[in-house]
């Protein structure tokens, strides 16, 4: 696996300078009340694109400025929304 | 030109021809090695097969399944033929390494010399090992099996590892370790292991690059390629498998437009920057690195290259892979021959045209006296032509290509050589056993044959591009019927094609192909270089560099390209007439695959090339995408009686060229941390060990239990280098907030000057990390955290905060200061030795936080503490004072029996006070409450939403849940060790996570996780263990509370 990702301060870097953080799956929430039903479905469901779909995750770029980000990526393709292959 | 065998001074050796314009080997630089143990001699400039082929080796090694005697057929290191051991590591390709001197050659896959090989008989039983007959024959009676089985792989194979051939990495820095790289361990000399290693065998170094364009390929069309894309500002990498630049050209010596080609190739060259030489002569070779020696390996997403370098005399590594990220890549690898399919088409003596062109024109070797060419493109005929020149006999050229399709230029220089070309002709079958002593040619279509005597022959079916790095890049591939190769069809974005793997010929179409590659490779850089760049922050070179490619992209195309001969028609022939069976007619040498096996294979069903590759291994191994790739997929549409055109390749694997095992492995760095005490605890005889990023001491001295520093720990007082524990500080006004949120515990209750011990949990209360958190200020926090942790830390922070837009900052000190702990029941006197301020018991009791001044005045903190059970104290310092307080402690604790003490001294002290350390008593099946540590978790607080609270929630009264419970190993029954596991009623309930025996308790004692029905106190629990060496042993244990040590913790307060 080798692609590139655009962290939005330090520009198009090698994937291996970042690390997965899940798919996007809306803000923690809220505690008071909350069974454990939906305390594991935020936790463990994942949703799983169609093909050709992409999908909102989180990166950090740990081994750069170390933010955490959303991009729009195809699992298939590995491409991010917007990329045309090319330099950024 | 003039052929002589020279024995004058300066004329060539015997066997040699005399250097040409374009001979490469240096024939004052002799080179003595061994081949099967007798010495031979070869030049600077040889590679091992023309080395061996010079000193009239022609029986190479000996074929994978019938033991055929196989000599030089490729020059590229396309077939398997020639792989040979070398130096004492197998499969080194014979064709492609450069002779050294010293080396030692044998040869594979054969019992004896490869002419008297043992197992030769093999070839007459080929009827009982059709296509797939390791799947199909032999199985009956299934009891059999494993005799057959083990027979096969004896005598089928390539290369065998010597297995005392190891890298010697432990000779240190100076070197002489390396030059004895030879000596196995037994200290023996190695026969094969001799003085031609290099000293740098054993490096093997990696590499990163970044450019705008790479470059597969140094040829016309590749060089073109790299001076189109520098000219325009572009950064270049060219990469080239061979020595030197140049392509097929490099050998040629026909004149073009005014020049011998070689020179044309030398004059492109030298535009170029000489490998990897900064400050070239021009500025569009300032932006070009040149690589060769330098085969790729892939192509992947994202374009990027991968390959390796193979190490030259003065280079400090043996290989070295390296990755190129590029934006756009041009590949131009040119072309290698297809085989002509023709009875005992393997015979030493056969080969490819570019084998015995090359031979001659590159190595100064005469390829043989007599020859018979079978070809099938004019490139071919002019290799007959200029082989002629230089005294072969040309007793026959045959062209399977019907009269007319052929160039007339080089049908014309064979004639006024008194050489006719036997239009529509093609050999058909080879007679002679260890070598060739004949060849039979016929008409492809008609009647007609003729009987040749000769001693070589050069074969083929015209050229086939190779797609390897195409492929790999994903390229979709389709047979296109006027070249009869395969041409890429839809190229991924910002690959490009140039060169004779396109089909061109014509020496300046080919560099204009390439430099309209090159071209485009810059408008696909610019074109999504411009769209993006209000987006960044663009740094001005790279803007300039942008907007010149820009700039390019509006030029029209260079050269007057339509004018240009374009690709020009191949020769579709399948096989050599009057074929047969085709019981010896080899598709694929590599594997030992006949026309016949193919048939059989078709016969089967397995009639796709993918189906058959697996079934009949063609094109398998060392063959991928070699030799075999386009016969197979031709033969399989003919047998499937499709057309031409629905002919497909199979897939391309990578790496695309094999590097060394090694290679891949890397150079081997161990990086890692050293703390600032480290030269310290070395002194004193530590022995240690890696722990997370750290080398940390594990113990000092002899003894791997450490049992003397657990004592002393106990009895006087130890100093434990703690440096590497994570330090952090957080503030800003959200800093509370975030503690909250990551920290279990309630954080709003941390003082100043006082320690709260907390943990933090994952989303399924997991327990990741426990730590100390002290209060320095309003929102103003010191923490720290476990040596394993201390890198993802912020990390964790920001994760589990990235939705908030909370203002606070997290930062790692980890580093920055040192931590030395004092414990033991003396730590207070000495303490109080090196520091001037009051640290009684009343001033700073068990869980306080001082800052206090120490040996001298260095500001310290102080942490009183209690993880190993005892009386201690933490002083984290800033690092460079680390050294002076630690020498003070020393002093002021000699003559109260301070010692150090080790990790795994200090693994067991908190072990016998029932301390869990995340990882080793915890793990990815309990929650804090599982492992008794839930008095921690502040359950009123839902506000913060603190990570992993709803899942405690949820797991606390859930049943069946393992827990963390004490244990003590009933006497007399033998010493479970780690990892043993708990067993009842024939299951398995969990298992040990800590066991030891103690000195101190006198018993052994030991953590477990097991099921909750299971842990309840005072049972009796079976303990099993199997050490994998087949001995077993069960114990038992009773279940008993925790801490095992000072319960009461009265040591801890004292």
């Amino acid at each position: 696996m080798t692609f590139r990702l655009t962290c939005p301060v330090c520009g198009k870097r090698d994937v291996h300078e970042f690390t997965f953080g899940g798919q996007e799956r809306g803000p923690r929430p809220e505690q008071e009340g909350l069974s454990a039903e939906d305390h594991f479905r935020w936790v463990q469901f994942r949703m799983i694109p169609g093909a050709g779909a992409p999908q909102r995750e989180w990166w950090y770029h740990g081994q750069g400025c170390g933010v955490w980000f959303t991009t729009t990526r195809d699992p298939a393709t590995n491409r991010e929304a917007g990329d045309d292959g090319g330099e950024g | 030109m003039t052929v002589g065998r020279g024995d004058a001074a300066g004329g060539p050796p015997s066997g040699r021809l005399t250097p040409g314009p374009t001979c490469r080997v240096d024939f004052s630089r002799p080179l003595a090695f061994r081949f099967l143990g007798r010495p031979a001699t070869g030049f600077a400039g040889d590679t091992v097969a023309s080395a061996l082929y010079a000193n009239g080796v022609r029986i190479f090694g000996r074929s994978l399944k019938y033991h055929r005697p196989r000599g030089l057929y490729t020059m590229e290191g396309e077939s398997a033929n020639t792989f040979m051991a070398i130096d004492g590591v197998p499969n080194e390709c014979a064709e492609t390494t450069e002779l050294r001197e010293g080396m030692s050659v044998r040869a594979q896959n054969v019992r004896g010399d490869p002419r008297t090989d043992r197992f030769a008989f093999i070839d007459a039983f080929d009827r009982l090992m059709p296509a797939g007959f390791y799947y199909r024959v032999f199985h009956r009676p299934y009891r059999l099996w494993p005799l057959f089985q083990n027979g096969l792989r004896r005598m089928a194979g390539t290369g065998v590892l010597d297995p005392r051939l190891r890298p010697d990495r432990g000779s240190g820095a100076d070197g002489a370790g390396r030059r004895d790289a030879g000596v196995p361990a037994g200290g023996r000399l190695n026969a094969d292991v001799g003085a031609g290693r290099p000293l740098n065998a054993d490096v093997h170094a990696e590499r990163y690059l970044n450019a705008d364009v790479a470059v597969i390929g140094g040829g016309a069309a590749g060089m073109s390629a790299a001076l189109a894309a520098a000219d325009r500002g572009l950064r270049v990498c060219l990469f080239e498998r061979r020595a030197r630049l140049g392509g097929h050209l490099a050998w040629r010596v026909r004149g073009f437009e005014g020049e011998p080609l070689h020179e044309r190739a030398e004059r492109l060259a030298a535009r170029l920057p000489a490998v990897e030489t900064p400050g070239a002569a021009n500025a569009a070779a300032e932006n070009v690195r040149v690589f060769t020696r330098s085969p790729v390996t892939g192509v992947w997403g994202g374009n990027l290259v991968t390959g390796f370098t193979v190490g030259g005399e003065d280079d400090p590594f043996r290989e070295c892979h390296w990755e190129c990220r590029a934006k756009a890549v041009v590949v131009a690898q040119g072309c290698m021959e297809r085989p002509l399919v023709f009875n005992h088409n393997d015979r030493p003596g056969v080969m490819q045209a570019g084998t015995a062109w090359r031979l001659a024109r590159t190595y100064g070797v005469r390829p043989g006296n007599d020859a018979v060419f079978s070809v099938a493109d004019d490139l071919s005929l002019e290799a007959a032509a200029d082989l002629a020149d230089l005294g072969v006999r040309m007793r026959a050229v045959a062209d399977a290509r019907d009269a007319g399709r052929q160039d007339p230029k080089p049908v014309a220089a064979l004639e006024e050589r008194g050489i006719p070309v036997l239009a529509g002709w093609a050999a058909c079958k080879v007679t002679g056993g260890k070598r060739v002593s004949g060849c039979e040619l016929r008409a492809v279509a008609g009647a007609g044959s003729r009987r040749v005597r000769c001693d070589l022959i050069v074969a083929n079916a015209g050229w086939q591009p190779r797609i390897g790095a195409l492929a790999s890049a994903g390229a979709r591939l389709a047979y296109c019927t006027h070249t009869h190769t395969f041409q890429p069809a839809e190229l991924p974005g910002g690959v490009f094609a140039a060169g004779s793997m396109t089909g061109l010929r014509d020496p300046r179409a080919i560099e204009v192909s390439g430099r309209i590659a090159g071209s485009r490779a810059a408008q696909w850089c610019a074109g999504t270089g411009v769209g993006r760049l209000p987006k960044g922050p663009g740094r001005p070179e790279t803007r300039a560099v942008t907007e010149r490619a820009a700039a390019a992209a509006t030029e029209p195309a260079p050269g007057d390209a339509t004018t240009l001969p374009g690709p020009v028609a191949g020769c579709g022939i399948l096989h050599g007439p009057a074929i047969g069976r085709g019981r010896k007619a080899f598709v694929d040498l590599d594997e030992d695959g006949t026309w016949k096996n193919v048939r059989e294979s078709a016969a089967q069903g397995f009639d796709m090339p993918e189906l058959a590759k697996r079934f009949g291994g063609f094109g398998l191994g060392p063959g991928q995408h070699r030799v075999a790739g386009q016969n197979l997929a031709m033969l399989m549409a003919s047998l499937r009686g499709d057309p031409a055109s629905a002919a497909m390749p199979t897939t391309v694997r990578p790496p695309l060229v094999a590097p060394g095992m090694a290679t891949l492995a890397g150079p081997g760095h161990d990086v890692h941390k050293r703390t600032p005490l480290h030269c310290e605890l070395a002194a004193r005889g530590a022995v240690f060990r890696r722990a997370g990023p750290w080398l940390r001491a594990r113990y000092f001295g002899e003894d791997p239990g450490a049992r003397g520093e657990i004592l002393n720990v106990r009895r006087n007082v130890g100093l434990l280098d703690s440096s590497t524990l994570g330090k952090f500080r957080i503030f800003g006004p959200d800093a509370l907030k975030a503690l909250q949120r990551v920290h279990i515990s309630d954080m709003s209750r941390a003082r100043e000057g006082r320690c709260k011990f907390s943990a933090m949990c994952n989303d399924m209360g997991h327990l990741m990390d426990d730590g100390i958190v002290v209060k320095d200020q309003e929102n103003d926090y010191y923490l720290t955290t476990s040596s394993g942790r201390a890198g993802s830390t912020v990390e964790w922070f920001r994760y589990h905060t990235r939705y908030d837009g909370w203002d606070y900052h997290l930062v790692n000190l980890t580093d920055v200061f040192a931590s030395i702990t004092v414990a033991g029941p003396n730590a207070r006197q000495v303490l109080q030795r090196v520091s001037g301020d009051d640290v009684s018991d009343a001033a700073l009791p068990y869980m306080a936080c001082r800052r206090i001044r120490v040996a001298g005045g260095i500001k310290a903190r102080c942490l009183r503490l209690g993880f190993v059970g005892e009386l201690s104290y933490e002083l984290h310092v800033p690092s460079s004072h680390c050294q002076t307080l630690w020498n003070a402690l020393v002093v002021a604790g000699a003559d109260l029996g301070i010692q150090p003490f080790g990790l795994e001294a200090q693994y067991c002290l908190r072990a016998e006070k029932g301390h869990v350390i995340v990882g080793a008593e915890s793990e990815q099946r309990v929650t804090l409450t599982d492992l008794g540590m839930g008095w921690m978790w502040d359950r009123e607080d839902t506000a913060s939403r603190k990570v992993g609270a709803p899942a405690l929630r949820a797991c606390e009264k859930q049943p069946g849940r393992m827990k963390l419970v004490g244990l003590r190993v009933d006497e007399g029954q033998g010493t479970p060790r780690d990892g043993a596991l708990v067993v009842a009623g024939g299951e398995i309930v969990g298992y040990v996570c800590t066991t030891r025996r103690s000195d101190v308790l006198g018993w052994q004692y030991g953590m477990a996780l097991v099921r909750e029905e299971r842990a309840g106190r005072g049972g009796t629990i079976r303990l099993f263990e199997d050490d994998g060496t087949g001995s077993r042993a069960t114990c038992t244990a009773t279940v008993v509370p925790m801490p095992f040590y000072d319960p009461e913790g009265e040591r801890l307060r004292g």
